[in-house]
């Protein structure tokens, strides 16, 4: 469970003070697939930079399995984020001149898992997005689509609890879009994982359990979606 | 993360940036080529050095001479036994038979010979041109090589040396046909009238022919007669003049290399000057260390120029991962192991440029020893003496200079935020 509490962070001083998160108030169950929507530049990247400890607020807590991952001192929580959570982003940021093999092992070599461990958790990553026989080939050489799907293999190597998403299919067409979408509902229902995606696909939104409306650093709404 | 981790993800990214990482370790190789060579070139140096003077002196033996006069302006006193023998070619006082009595009765002394240099008028044989000659003493001590004949202990009184170039002037159709064959010396006698001048020919069975060798320095141009021919040969040209009886430098053999040490600082403080094989060696290992260290300066000043192509070339890095780095910052890897990612890099830089410097410095040191042992003469002696520790020294510190140049991009990396790299436009 993710409690996110009183959340508030302000960019400037005096009256260039820019207000981009306001009271922000959620919780979110183990295993919860969520939105964050909003206009751009509304604070969701924002937001879920301090959901998972890369930026700090001005005040608030985090709190996540009953620790306020805020007052972690930095060594905790670079751990907390090795074995914990994964990333994917709009840009893919897949290390181009590294094969696909380098790059999904990177998070297990920043989480110490045994090198003689790693192989299998690698391969099984590659296969789950459909890349195993990439295995070999650089980033560089793989289509937008594959890229993404290779962050996701890097983002589900070392089975993290919660999978932050910022705008993982607004490089993409709708088609291959589509494929990374149902990769990452797929773990998220089959693994019982946390899946936090910031989004403006209204489509991807609605695939969700649950919906957060963002305005101007300020919740607008929150909806739980019925299925 | 693991330091093998961090280690092999430096050495791929360097590997991604080839002609980079090459230039940047050729600067550095420069260095290590330089410092390579100077230290080899050292070793090799005094370690020749070592042996021309174990070869050409005893280290039992002193050579001693009176303390030349303090220098002084103007005109000196008389003091009563300056020397006039040699013009101006030596103007110190002498040793005269109460020195060398005195020196005789000192601990430790075993012997005291004079040096003879007879100025002898030439040397010829019969129905052959006269020729110039220089005679020096024979030692037994001193390592000659032969190109023919050969001497075991010391010479008898009538025997002679000669070296190559004076059997082909004087005739002989080979350094062995010169064997055992007589030549004259003629002297004149000093102190016979101008009007009425006396010579003498002296003759000596020669009994070796010395070639040049890379060790014998003394031997090469001289004719070489025992000590006693020598005093006999001195003691007519110059019998009835005030150099009779007076010498410019004497030999000292003592019991032991440390005696020897000991005998020069009590001559030192009766007021002579004393060398011994140890200070004669210290003068040109002297000489040999200025000009290595002249060496090894190049060789700093290409390293330290090196330095700012390290913080250079890993600044850029950094600026053009910035979001790899972001990336991995993101995914948790701590500031120390980023930090340690790019010293890493720089390590890996060093330890490159090193092995390419060292390496091209062993090849071209093997390939040029024996041309410079050829050019110099020296026969199979190596001027340029490569030891492992030496190399080994060389890449390590390279190593650690270059890890020290990436310590300020390290740091600017380790500082990086994560969210301002993984920002997109
Ligand atoms: N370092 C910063 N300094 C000042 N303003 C910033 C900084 N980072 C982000 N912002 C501002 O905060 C707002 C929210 O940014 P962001 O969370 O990235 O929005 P979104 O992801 O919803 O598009 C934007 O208006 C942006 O300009
Ligand atoms: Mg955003």
């Amino acid at each position: 469970m993710i409690e996110v509490k009183k959340i508030s962070k302000t960019y400037g001083k005096g009256d260039n003070a820019f207000r981009v998160l306001d009271n922000i108030n959620f919780t979110v169950p183990d295993g919860a697939s969520v939105a964050i929507l909003g206009k751009s530049g509304s604070g969701k990247s924002t937001l879920m930079h301090v959901m998972s400890g890369l930026d700090k607020p001005d005040s608030g807590e985090i709190i996540i399995d009953g620790k306020n991952i805020l007052q972690l001192n930095q060594k905790d929580i670079d751990k907390f984020r090795s074995t914990k959570m994964s990333f994917i982003f709009q840009s893919f940021f897949v290390q181009a001149k590294e094969n696909c093999y380098d790059n999904v092992s990177l998070p297990l070599e920043i989480a110490d898992v045994a090198p003689s461990r790693r192989k299998s958790k690698i391969e099984t990553a590659l296969k789950a997005v459909d890349l195993l026989d990439k295995i070999k080939s650089r980033a560089k050489d793989l289509s937008g689509g594959q890229k993404q799907r290779l962050a996701v293999a890097r983002a589900i190597v070392n089975s993290p609890q919660v999978l932050f998403a910022d705008e993982p299919t607004g490089n993409l067409d709708s088609v291959t879009g589509g494929k990374v979408e149902d990769l990452l509902f797929d773990y998220n229902k089959k693994n019982n994982v946390t899946l936090i995606v910031v989004t403006h696909d209204a489509e991807l939104a609605d695939r969700c359990d649950m919906q957060i409306h963002i305005k101007d650093g300020k919740i607008d709404s929150i909806r739980e979606m019925k299925k | 993360m693991k330091l093998r981790d961090v280690t092999i993800r430096a050495g791929r990214s360097l590997k991604q940036a080839k002609a980079r990482t090459l230039l940047t370790s050729l600067a550095i190789g420069v260095g290590a080529f330089t410092i390579t060579l100077s230290l080899a070139a050292g070793v090799g140096g005094r370690a020749y050095t070592d042996e021309i003077v174990n070869a050409n002196t005893n280290v039992k033996e002193l050579s001693v001479t009176k303390s030349p006069p303090k220098s002084q302006q103007g005109p000196q006193k008389y003091t009563g036994n300056a020397s006039g023998v040699s013009g101006g070619l030596f103007s110190g006082e002498l040793l005269d038979q109460a020195d060398i009595d005195k020196i005789l009765k000192l601990d430790g002394v075993v012997s005291v010979s004079p040096n003879y240099n007879p100025q002898v008028k030439y040397v010829t044989r019969s129905d052959q041109d006269k020729y110039v000659a220089t005679i020096s003493t024979f030692s037994p001590s001193v390592t000659l090589k032969f190109a023919a004949g050969s001497v075991n202990g010391d010479l008898a009184s009538n025997e002679i040396i000669l070296t190559e170039e004076y059997v082909k002037a004087l005739g002989f159709s080979s350094s062995q046909d010169a064997i055992g064959k007589t030549v004259n010396i003629v002297a004149d006698k000093l102190s016979s009238p101008v009007t009425a001048p006396e010579n003498n020919t002296f003759v000596y069975t020669v009994k070796g022919v010395s070639s040049k060798s890379g060790l014998a320095f003394r031997a090469q141009s001289s004719l070489l007669i025992s000590n006693s021919s020598a005093k006999t040969l001195y003691d007519y040209i110059n019998l009835g003049t005030r150099s009779y009886g007076n010498y410019i430098v004497a030999s000292v053999e003592t019991t032991s290399a440390s005696q020897a040490q000991k005998v020069k600082d009590t001559l030192t403080g009766m007021g002579y000057l004393a060398q011994t094989a140890a200070d004669v060696l210290g003068v040109i290992n002297t000489f040999i260390n200025v000009l290595q260290g002249v060496l090894l300066g190049f060789g700093a000043l290409a390293v330290l120029t090196s330095v700012f192509g390290i913080i250079n070339t890993q600044y850029i890095s950094v600026l053009e991962r910035t979001q790899q780095i972001g990336l991995m910052k993101a995914l948790g890897m701590r500031r120390r192991d980023v930090g340690r990612l790019f010293k890493l890099e720089a390590a890996w830089i060093g330890l490159l440029g090193g092995s390419i410097g060292t390496g091209l410095a062993v090849i071209l040191g093997t390939i040029a020893n024996p041309i410079i042992s050829k050019a110099l003469d020296i026969g199979n002696i190596s001027l340029i003496v490569f030891t492992p520790m030496n190399i080994a020294v060389v890449i390590v510190g390279l190593v650690i200079v270059s890890v020290s140049s990436g310590i300020l991009p390290a740091r600017k990396a380790a500082k990086l935020n994560p969210i301002e790299a993984l920002r997109t436009e």
